[in-house]
């Protein structure tokens, strides 16, 4: 049985212009200890699915309408308050983007990472804040005994986000879901904290769900990748497969944009001319239609549905023709050359 | 930090030495002349006694000596006496001081203690009648001028109820003149509470502390209202400044023995000396407060503590 087992979960935001499709029908599931990655270019839904599997969608506007978050047998979504609360920060947690901002500038460090320690371990003062310090000892911070009486301004922005991962391994969590924790830093802290988050996953055992704009960074993280395109997940398959093989006509153009893949480059992911569908009048038939090489009559009139690839049980695609990424990939490296 | 609180209390003695020279040209800037216009009320006064006014005001020599003359007695606790009566200027002041700070600061208490949370639980029911109600009430409470409010408050609690007095000075007569002023400030109050509120309340950091597990309360008393309050306090300083403002009209109205009312009695009995002792004490009181409020502020933000 999966970790995290999500079935046909679908949100929606429900503003004065119109009603948005943030999240449509979105299955995937995530096994214990595995890494997920999630890619797609900004306003996919990355992070409305990952906030509804939470139940942390600002309601209103937003609202979950349909769908079921299996996790260690319950369906979060079926949970009272109180119930979810104790598992939030506890059994699963969740950092954000901007360490700058997700952090309450007007706390102590030591405030903000004893606070879930005390709610969910009952620990008291001093035990919670023995193992604070002991968990920013353990996410490579300095002198944590001295720095954990500091406010967030006082850190850098790489020695933040250590500090945002402490909070998120406060009370050993079975999944920790990272909302592109690295963007906001530059590239040779963005590689030290995806090899902290490397590690920590090794030692305590947890599954992450990293979600990211960008597709390279996966290459040495990721175990299998979802790409996400207008609120759907069109491409499911393990790392090797994705980078190999992509069946995908978006996926393919990601791959394509990113120059060298064993260089951790960091690759804008505008893939394809064109803009995505605008969310509040969402098209019929295959939302890439609009921009896709591969267009066929019947991707205007049909949605196509995840689907696994024929010989391959945990590649999914949804697309009416899967093209055949292989060869398509080598052919632009042999012009290339 | 000491270097803002110092710039801080040097642009306070800028605005106090402005004043000084403000209230020595003060005189002048009135046409006519102001033994005259000082004298214009009593008839038995001489020609003989007009000059030696003049004299003893300095008004016959150049202005910057006035300036310099004025300044020198200032610095030595003269503030001169009064017209008629000859009491001295500081001393009547300084009596009444009080009465008008304890106005004040009440009212100050009050337009918090009402405006805050009624701004908190707009913001966060944002959108709901709730919301609509209290910013309504809150647009009427702000148009509503203050003397008006006052003679209302005076009618019913004192007049028809018969439950407060109406004027005099103790601590009774405080309440009414307290509430209307804190009232007509409370309305500006809640709106900006509430627009910072709204601000805190979309932070990254309240999703971070939902995250966490935190009971609703926790994160709004904890992660919310810390941040809101930071900015309340910020604006304490500028209300004060109100307060001193809408002090002298409600010390009017309810006959309040502060130096409001003393200065509009000055004002009309055109007593220069203390009009002027006046606007150097009320600039010097609201500068110290604001000073004393910012470095509160300063002391309580650890984004500036620190930095
Ligand atoms: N409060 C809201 N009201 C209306 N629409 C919203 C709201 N929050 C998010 N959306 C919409 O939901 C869609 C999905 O947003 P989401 O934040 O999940 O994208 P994302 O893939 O995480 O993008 P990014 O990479 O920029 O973080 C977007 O089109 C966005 O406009
Ligand atoms: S279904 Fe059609 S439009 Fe959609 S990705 Fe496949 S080929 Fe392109
Ligand atoms: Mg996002």
């Amino acid at each position: 049985m999966p970790l995290l087992d999500v079935k046909h979960l679908q949100t929606r935001f429900y503003t004065g212009e119109g009603v948005v499709h943030a999240v449509n029908d979105v299955s995937f599931h995530v096994n214990d200890q595995e890494t997920v990655g999630i890619v797609g270019e900004s306003g996919s839904g990355k992070s409305m699915t990952m906030l509804s599997v939470m139940r942390l969608i600002p309601q209103p506007p937003g609202k979950i309408t349909q769908g079921e978050v299996m996790f260690e047998g319950q369906d979060l979504l079926q949970l009272s308050l109180p119930a979810i609360r104790r598992l939030r920060g506890n059994r699963i947690s969740m950092i954000f983007q901007d360490p700058m901002t997700s952090l309450n500038p007007v706390l102590t460090v030591e405030k903000q990472l004893t606070e879930s320690i005390r709610v969910h371990m009952k620990l008291d003062k001093v035990a919670a804040r023995d193992r604070a310090i002991e968990l920013l000892e353990h996410v490579g911070i300095p002198a944590a005994r001295d720095r954990i009486r500091n406010y967030p301004h006082q850190f850098s922005g790489g020695m933040r986000q250590r500090v945002m991962i402490a909070m998120g391994l406060a009370c050993d969590p079975k999944l920790l879901i990272a909302d592109e924790p690295t963007t906001a830093l530059d590239v040779t802290i963005q590689a030290q904290i995806v090899e902290l988050v490397k590690r920590l996953k090794e030692e305590l055992n947890m599954a992450v769900i990293w979600i990211t704009h960008d597709l390279s960074l996966l290459a040495s993280l990721a175990d299998r990748i979802l790409v996400m395109y207008a609120g759907q997940i069109v491409e499911s398959a393990p790392l090797d497969q994705l980078y190999a093989n992509p069946r995908h006509p978006y996926t393919l153009g990601l791959l394509q944009s990113i120059p060298r893949l064993d260089e951790a480059q960091k690759a804008e992911l505008k893939p394809v001319d064109g803009m995505p569908p605008d969310l509040m009048d969402y098209p019929q038939g295959c939302p890439f239609a609009a921009r896709c090489p591969y267009v066929i009559d019947r991707c205007h009139t049909e949605d196509p549905t995840l689907e696994p690839v024929s010989d391959r049980p945990n590649h999914a695609v949804a697309c009416w023709v899967k093209p055949n990424g292989a060869a398509v990939l080598e052919t632009a490296r042999a012009i290339a050359h | 930090m000491t270097r803002y609180i110092l710039k801080r209390i040097l642009s306070g003695i800028f605005t106090i030495w402005v004043t000084t020279i403000a209230v020595t040209l003060l005189i002048h800037l009135v046409p006519g002349d102001p033994v005259q216009i000082m004298f214009a009320q009593s008839q038995s006064t001489t020609p003989e006694q007009i000059e030696q006014i003049r004299s003893q005001l300095g008004l016959d020599r150049p202005i910057y000596e006035q300036y310099f003359m004025y300044m020198g007695r200032i610095l030595q606790g003269d503030f001169g006496t009064t017209i008629r009566g000859n009491q001295p200027v500081l001393e009547l002041l300084l009596v009444r001081l009080p009465n008008t700070l304890a106005l004040a600061l009440s009212a100050l208490l009050i337009t918090m203690l009402v405006g805050v949370p009624i701004g908190f639980f707009a913001a966060y029911k944002r959108g709901t009648w709730l919301d609509t109600s209290l910013m309504t009430g809150a647009i009427i409470g702000i148009s509503i001028p203050s003397f008006w409010l006052g003679l209302m408050l005076m009618y019913v609690f004192s007049i028809r109820l018969g439950w407060l007095p109406v004027s005099g000075t103790d601590f009774k007569n405080l309440i009414l003149p307290a509430v209307t002023l804190g009232l007509a400030n409370a309305a500006a109050v809640s709106r900006l509470t509430r627009s910072s509120m709204l601000d805190v309340l979309s932070q990254d950091y309240m999703r971070t502390a939902r995250a966490k597990g935190l009971a609703e309360t926790l994160v709004l008393s904890r992660h919310a209202l810390r941040n809101g309050l930071i900015n309340v306090v910020n604006m304490l300083g500028l209300q004060f400044t109100y307060m001193m403002g809408g002090a002298i009209v409600v010390e009017n109205v309810f006959a309040w023995n502060g130096i409001g009312r003393l200065a509009i009695q000055s004002i009309f009995q055109r007593d220069y000396p203390t009009i002027q002792g006046f606007i150097l004490i009320f600039a010097t009181v609201v500068v110290v407060v604001s000073i004393v409020l910012d470095i509160l502020y300063v002391w309580i933000d650890p984004r500036i503590k620190y930095s």
